[in-house]
């Protein structure tokens, strides 16, 4: 660890922390932002998550090593956490701290896409199935409730043992189009009363096809059920991918995910146990941050069901 | 009621219909066969074309489909190619262990999950709630696989309370025969239990504290307390009756998240349980035994969503007055 990679981890704190008080300046001006501060944990889950995400756009600063470099396999095999090697080094000698930032990217990338995939997935279909209603609406349900039935592990552990090397952007899909169930649900309920309101009647009336009503009049309106689906659905996406990649068929290696981490160092667990150990721990860290902004948005969107 | 079952158990019936068949087509549209030479094992092709036949993988798959119907309406899952042995047998082994695992985790889950969701709702946003609700949140976040790793290297290796594996002791225990036997298998049974359970008991207590804190509210609770009735009486009696209600939702959504976690827990902690078997069976692209598993875990999940749905009739005469809505 040079000087430099010290100041930039400051930095990084210091701009999550900026990023903290700034959301909650913002946020103490408007009722609904008040409502998701009054949650316990929401803004330390703000500061978590922008520190996350910080360390993972500004990885090449703050990591003094290549995440997948052996520094020296004979002599560094598994030391524990210096001052030289800050969260120690795994039994290929490569540095920890450097393969945890750079998995920040990973996981939190793997996560945002996938959760960007299911989200749009569900949408479209939820909209579709309560917009259409009648046949349409039927076939699409019960092709969810064959979704909801498997065990999502199950069908991704098929998909990815069985192609062997997917390339990431496959198990990026693959993640997002089994993760889509629940959120279409969610809004083909929102729409099927949204769609009975008078300003869809009105829309229609004055000639807009039902693309145009869909996506500019009814998924707006219920933009708050698909928000707070998609903050919490994030945190699934990272503790799946991290069983995937820990059962060993997740990212591939040496790229370092949080999940392959804790594959790399689980068979010396009780000679290491900090190569195991950290990335875990950012796991639950990032995981319960995202859980509490989804529980506080939920709070600030829909005061219906707060305190849940 | 009972047209409304039948028409449940139906769609429940579809749907694992559905799940065997895309089981089906999905793994054999993947590349390779179970039974290619790869870069360690070569494998005399006369060998590989005679095992391919027996199969009958020869066949084009639709034929290969309706085969498989036709052998599952006798009952009938087919031969496992790695276990030399009809899938039935390989899956009914791994039930016992799985579902003493997942019975054991929901007992952990649900008095836990209970009494700090009771306990969390009585003392609503104040310091006891709010600390107790962020250590739940942080265990609702963790890795199912890592915290079994972490209580492993804990009890299992640095304190010796637990052992680091297994169901059994080889040795000394090859069948549960005596009372100290079946003390052996608690006591392999402790750790992965806890692991499952304290993760599912975090969801739980959540449920929990939301649920009795809408009772709490209502006029009935306010009439008790009027009546004199002692606090503890009033929560414990009163209110707590119908907070259970939600709980029956989470019975029949328990079996898929124990079901997941199982597969990952049952790795970490060599539990001779279904989970590792499909884990394995996918591995050895063992075709029947990963159809028979995936329609053993769906016909599970399937069948708790309706076990649910029946017990809260059952539970609460609202719902059974109208008939069932769903």
């Amino acid at each position: 660890m040079t000087v430099w990679t010290w100041l930039a981890l400051a930095g990084a704190v210091a701009l999550a922390l900026v990023a903290a008080a700034e959301l909650r300046r913002h946020a103490a001006a408007r009722a609904a932002g008040r409502r998701f501060l009054r949650h316990p944990t929401a803004s330390l889950g703000v500061f978590i998550l922008a520190f996350f995400v910080t360390l993972a756009l500004a990885a090449p600063l703050v990591a003094p090593y290549d995440p997948a470099r052996q520094l020296d396999p004979v002599h560094l095999q598994n030391q524990p956490p210096s001052l030289r090697f800050l969260l120690g080094t795994d039994v290929y000698s490569r540095d920890v701290w450097s393969r945890l930032v750079y998995g920040a990217r990973l996981s939190l990338g793997i996560g945002t896409m996938a959760m960007l995939v299911a989200v749009t997935v569900g949408a479209g279909v939820g909209a579709v199935a309560g917009y259409f209603r009648h046949w349409l609406d039927a076939v699409l349900m019960r092709g969810v409730d064959v979704g909801l039935a498997v065990p999502r592990i199950f069908v991704l552990l098929m998909a990815v043992a069985l192609w062997e090397r997917l390339p990431l952007v496959a198990l990026v899909l693959l993640i997002g189009f089994t993760g889509w169930f629940v959120t279409s649900r969610l809004v083909r309920a929102e729409v099927l009363s949204l769609r009975e309101r008078e300003f869809v009647a009105a829309a229609r009336a004055v000639g807009a096809g039902p693309t145009r009503v869909i996506f500019r009049h009814v998924l707006p309106n219920a933009a708050a059920p698909i928000i707070v689906s998609a903050a919490l659905g994030i945190g699934n996406v990272i503790l799946l991918e991290a069983g995937l990649s820990f059962l060993g068929i997740g990212v591939p290696s040496p790229l370092p995910s949080w999940g392959s981490m804790i594959h790399d160092g689980w068979q010396w667990i009780v000679a290491a146990p900090w190569t195991s150990g950290f990335p875990g721990l950012a796991i639950a860290f990032v995981v319960m941050a995202l859980n509490a902004v989804g529980d506080g948005l939920r709070d600030a969107l829909d005061p219906r069901k707060e305190g849940t | 009621m009972t047209a409304w079952l039948v028409r449940r158990l139906a769609a429940a019936i579809a749907i694992v219909f559905a799940v065997v068949t895309i089981t089906f087509v999905l793994i054999h549209l993947a590349p390779g066969t179970p039974f290619g030479a790869d870069e360690q094992h070569q494998q005399d092709p006369e060998v590989i074309a005679r095992l391919v036949r027996q199969f009958g993988l020869d066949q084009p798959l639709p034929v290969q489909y309706v085969l498989y119907l036709r052998n599952l309406l006798r009952g009938e899952l087919g031969q496992s190619f790695s276990q030399h042995r009809p899938v039935a047998d390989a899956i009914a082994d791994t039930i016992p262990p799985t579902l003493t695992l997942a019975g054991a985790a929901l007992v952990v889950d649900f008095a836990i999950g209970l009494a700090l969701g009771v306990y969390q709702a009585v003392r609503a946003r104040r310091f006891g709630d709010v600390v107790l609700g962020n250590v739940a949140l942080f265990f609702h976040s963790l890795p199912t696989f890592w915290l079994g790793l972490v209580l492993l290297l804990v009890f299992g290796q640095w304190l010796h309370v637990f052992p680091v594996g297994g169901m059994r002791d080889p040795v000394l225990c090859p069948s549960v025969t005596s009372a100290r036997c079946l003390g052996d298998v608690l006591w392999h049974l402790a750790l992965p239990a806890l692991t499952l359970g304290l993760v599912g008991a975090a969801g739980t207590a959540r449920y929990q504290r939301a649920a009795m804190l809408e009772v709490v509210g209502q006029d009935y609770v306010r009439t008790a307390r009027a009546k004199g009735l002692r606090e503890r009486r009033v929560l414990l009696v009163h209110a707590l009756r119908n907070a259970l209600l939600p709980f029956i939702t989470l019975i029949g959504l328990a079996f898929p998240f124990l079901l997941t976690g199982a597969v990952l827990v049952e790795t970490v902690f060599a539990w001779p349980g279904m989970g590792r078997l499909s884990v394995g069976a996918i591995f050895q692209r063992d075709y029947p035994l990963v159809t028979g598993a995936a329609l053993v875990a769906s016909g599970v999940v399937v069948l708790g969503s309706v076990l649910a749905d029946v017990l809260y009739a059952v539970a609460d005469p609202r719902i059974r007055a109208s008939g069932g809505s769903t």
